[in-house]
């Protein structure tokens, strides 16, 4: 596997440098396979794109955040509207705790269908930087065909809420929307206008 | 003669005081202690008092905060939401009244609690570890008198905007009821921000949706018809996540009738997924009625509401002035998304400005109503107000509007409200027995129509606070200026006749009765109106068939049975009055009319211990001096003396000024052979009424009995320079 962080040179606000900061390629190293989390039957994930896709999107969430499950609906109309169009989704659960048995439950609760993954030893949350569920990544093939991502966005999902306690009635900016559509349009990808909002991620104690 | 009002939010009574205001928490001594914040030692307690009530397990709270796992899982987001005061809710400003329940951190527990997360969340000794509160899933307060339940259960989706909600929640009660306390369980506490409950004294919203009540009506607020006579609001019976069961203070509980409905508002919050809501309501009884009798206030400046898109400081105020003392018991701000700094005071003749209520942030989320720490003492002649800035910019977050639009009053989440709602407890009036809460009635409608001068129902509250006071004819010019905006309201209509035959304009009235039945051939109230008006006349038979076709359509109609039963003991028909009386009563066990009107003939019957027991059922509902008359008359004839004493002393104490039940005791005294109580109850009477010849020959004659002949032939004198003719006082002063 490589990691290599990339720079960009432009003027962004200090925390959409934060996120620029971030941006990473990830990949697949020619012999030996990444282990990005566990599915629930404790397989081990080791792909994350599939044949064709133009882009994988992150979902961060947690089973007992009252805010990440909120998020869940306008989750699964994203996927809805991007999945036929070459982009993969994922639901991430990076806290350190949850298992199999809870997600299960939390999804069928929820209604949440789709490519599930726990993440107990933060890979995913180390190459996206993410720190709150829930929160939303979008990752690319370095180029076509290749294996090799880049997380080209990472942070929230929309601007609903501003912070804990701060919540808009309704999302003025999609801003993880916007960035899939500037993916598939090979267009610059914008980070969003604000930080996500939501609980902690839980790592080792 | 209906009343009319404006609902609300009854209210809310929090149950025990965590800790007031201002006062030293328990466990402040432990903090102080040296050495590392950890859970055991201060954290735990701070979590226990302030955030566990909500946050349990089952509880309305979105996780559980009984542990150190749960805290140390939470600690950055309890970190983030004390520090920026989010958490645990509580509005108020400190310092701009004094209230019970608060649930505000103090500035040494929010730095307790940031020290301990900074420093990782450290759990120190477990020996010293407090024991985590327990939370029953049981009723809070035992086994409730009575369980209420949503007929049909509501699901909320998984998202989309915050829904309003009202449930209609008919109550089974043949008797009126007495409530001490309420408790209400949500069915789904985490979708429920609050609730409120209104009394609906006459079922109105239940028969204006006679197909779909039982799904409950969509909607921010509501009006109810309040029924015919004067029965404010008093209760803020408010429910939020923090508040298991609200208990009302001792002498206050608030008063369920037969036939009440409760409307159940919800404030409903999509959780992601979606959500079943059945909530259940748990009443607790009183032994006893009230003794004390708040009432709910409420100022407000809708009609000023119209505020400019992009405006972003936008001012309504309202003023009251009191025309009594009142004690103010607890208050609640209500403003929906652009409402931002909510202000509450009062003005004290003297110039003082006391602060009630200042919200510098307002989130309608959070709203609650609130206690005072101690009832607030506001004299005769303060004004009270409120003055409320709404932001309805861009930079407001909670706009509902994107792009914002100019927004007007109105009853949808888009529209805005500015109201404050006060519970007051009001001073008994110095030398009257009037009920004071006439008198707040009559200045808070007076302020409507000083902002709105056509405000129907303003109009026709106003008119109604006349006509208790037996004033007819202002009652009348406002029932017809009511009559402008809505020329065809057959209740206006109704009233306006009642107020002119108060007046003594009775064909008039007449005539206004058969307009509003000429609209409305169906009104019950103003054909009612009609053959009462009969009966007062003396047209009975008249009476008699209009009642008959009341009945024919509604034979449950307790009061037409009780009225046909009265024309029927007046035209000599007790067998069928009798008849008549029963069937109301067993229709309403608890109607004080049916009750006390049987009761007359059973003692005209002689059946003395039958009508002894259906007054005493009478006075179980209503506390009133002529069926205390009645049966002090009954248990004279069943010579049992003491009880009629004791019924002709309550007499006294419903009616000091009135002569005639010291005139009865008087006579019983002599009876008794009591002379000398006989003597000071007859001079009672004389001192209230010296004008009466009859009265100066009776204190002559116990006076001659007594043995005082001096005073006798005073007495006997008197009467006869009062009256020459009196012959009784004549023949007695002879006699001595």
């Amino acid at each position: 596997m490589s990691i290599e962080s990339i720079m960009r040179h432009s003027s962004l606000k200090p925390w959409a440098l934060a996120c620029v900061l971030s941006i990473m390629l990830v990949g697949y190293a020619q012999d030996t396979a990444t282990v990005y989390g566990y599915d629930l039957n404790g397989q081990a994930v080791t792909r994350l794109s599939t044949p064709g896709a133009e882009a994988i999107v992150l979902f961060f969430i947690a089973s007992d955040c009252p805010i990440s499950n909120r998020y869940l609906p306008e989750m699964q109309r994203i996927e809805n509207k991007f999945a036929a169009l070459h982009v993969a989704f994922w639901f991430v659960y990076p806290n350190v705790g949850e298992t199999s048995e809870a997600v299960r439950q939390h999804e069928a609760a929820y209604g949440a269908e789709g490519h599930i993954l726990l993440d107990p030893h933060h890979k995913l949350v180390a190459i996206t930087h993410a720190k709150v569920t829930p929160e939303s990544a979008v990752l690319v093939p370095e180029h076509a065909g290749a294996e090799t991502l880049r997380t080209v966005y990472h942070g929230r999902i929309d601007d609903r809420y501003i912070e804990i306690g701060r919540e808009r009635p309704a999302a003025t900016q999609r801003d993880l929307e916007r960035a899939i559509v500037d993916v598939l349009q090979h267009r610059f990808v914008q980070p969003p206008d604000g930080p996500a909002v939501g609980c902690g991620i839980i790592g080792q104690p | 003669m209906r009343w009319s009002a404006s609902l609300f939010p009854a209210g809310l009574l929090g149950t025990a005081a965590l800790f007031t205001l201002f006062a030293q928490p328990p466990h402040a001594d432990v903090r102080a202690a040296a050495g590392p914040v950890t859970f055991n030692q201060q954290i735990a307690p701070i979590l226990y008092n302030h955030c566990s009530s909500c946050h349990h397990p089952g509880g309305p709270g979105p996780f559980s905060l009984l542990s150190y796992s749960d805290a140390k899982r939470w600690g950055t987001t309890i970190r983030t939401v004390t520090q920026s005061r989010y958490m645990p809710p509580w509005l108020p400003e400190p310092g701009f009244g004094n209230f019970a329940d608060s649930r505000r951190l103090s500035a040494e527990d929010l730095m307790l609690i940031k020290s301990w997360v900074d420093a990782g969340m450290p759990e120190g000794e477990t020996t010293e570890a407090p024991k985590p509160p327990v939370f029953s899933v049981d009723w809070q307060l035992g086994p409730p008198d009575l369980i209420l339940r949503v007929a049909s259960p509501m699901q909320v989706p998984a998202s989309g905007t915050d829904l309003f909600h009202n449930f209609i929640l008919p109550v089974p009660i043949t008797q009126t009821k007495y409530i001490r306390a309420m408790e209400i369980k949500p069915g789904a506490p985490r979708v429920v921000h609050h609730a409120n409950i209104l009394i609906d004294r006459t079922a109105s919203l239940r028969r204006h949706h006679r197909d779909d009540w039982q799904q409950g009506i969509p909607g921010m607020e509501l009006s109810v018809d309040s029924g015919e006579s004067f029965d404010p609001d008093s209760h803020f019976l408010f429910w939020k996540p923090d508040s298991p069961a609200l208990i009302e203070p001792g002498g206050m509980p608030w008063r369920l009738d037969p036939g009440n409905d409760l409307i159940l508002n919800m404030h409903l919050k999509p959780t992601g997924k979606p959500e079943t809501v059945q909530a259940t309501v748990g009443l607790y009884f009183a032994d006893k009625p009230a003794t004390a009798h708040p009432m709910l206030l409420q100022l407000e400046h809708d009609a000023a509401l119209d505020i400019p898109a992009g405006e972003a400081a936008f001012v309504i105020e309202d003023h009251l002035k009191l025309p009594i003392d009142v004690d103010v018991l607890g208050i609640y701000p209500h403003a929906h998304y652009l409402g931002k700094e909510l202000e509450g005071y009062a003005i004290l003749p003297n110039g003082e400005k006391k602060w009630l209520i200042l919200i510098r942030d307002w989130d309608i989320d959070r709203q609650s109503v609130y206690r005072f720490q101690s009832p607030v003492f506001l004299p005769k002649n303060s004004v009270i107000s409120m003055r409320y800035t709404y932001d309805n910019s861009k930079a407001n977050i909670r706009n509902p509007n994107n792009p914002p639009i100019r927004v007007r009053a109105g009853n949808r989440s888009v529209d805005e409200m500015g109201h404050l709602w006060l519970q007051v407890l009001p001073h008994a009036l110095p030398n009257s027995n009037q009920d004071p809460r006439l008198a707040l009635e009559q200045s808070w409608m007076q302020n409507i129509l000083r902002k709105n001068p056509d405000d129907h129902t303003a109009l026709y509250n106003l008119a109604s606070v006349y006509m208790i006071n037996h004033d007819y004819t202002p009652a009348a010019t406002l029932y017809s200026r009511a009559l402008t905006s809505m020329p065809d309201d057959v209740r206006t209509i109704t009233a306006l006749g009642t107020a002119l035959d108060g007046e003594g304009n009775w064909q008039q009235a007449l005539a206004e009765y058969q307009k509003a039945l000429t609209i409305d051939p169906e009104d019950a109230d103003a054909r009612y109106d009609v053959a009462h008006l009969e009966f007062k006349h003396g047209s009975y038979a008249d009476a008699e068939q209009e009642y008959r076709h009341l009945l024919a359509k509604d034979p449950k109609d307790v009061s037409a049975h009780n009225e046909l039963g009265g024309i029927l003991a007046a035209t000599n028909r007790p067998t069928e009055a009798q008849h008549e009386f029963e069937t109301a009563i067993a229709l309403a066990p608890g109607n004080f009319d049916a009750l006390y009107n049987l009761a007359g003939i059973e003692t005209d019957n002689n059946h003395l211990a039958r009508a002894a027991e259906l007054l005493q059922q009478a006075l179980k509902q209503r506390d009133d001096a002529d069926a205390h008359q009645l049966l002090g008359n009954v248990y004279t004839q069943s010579a049992r003396l003491d009880d009629a004493v004791q019924q002709f002393k309550a007499v006294q104490l419903l009616r000091p000024r009135d002569p005639v039940a010291h005139r009865q005791l008087a006579q019983l005294y002599a009876q008794m052979g009591q002379l000398r109580d006989a003597i000071s109850e007859q001079n009672a009477v004389l001192a209230l009424d010296p004008t009466n010849a009859d009265d100066w020959n009776n204190l002559g004659v116990l006076h001659a009995r007594n043995g005082d002949v001096t005073s006798a032939r005073r007495d006997f004198e008197h009467a006869l320079t009062l009256n020459p003719q009196h012959a009784a006082a004549r023949a007695n002063l002879a006699r001595l």
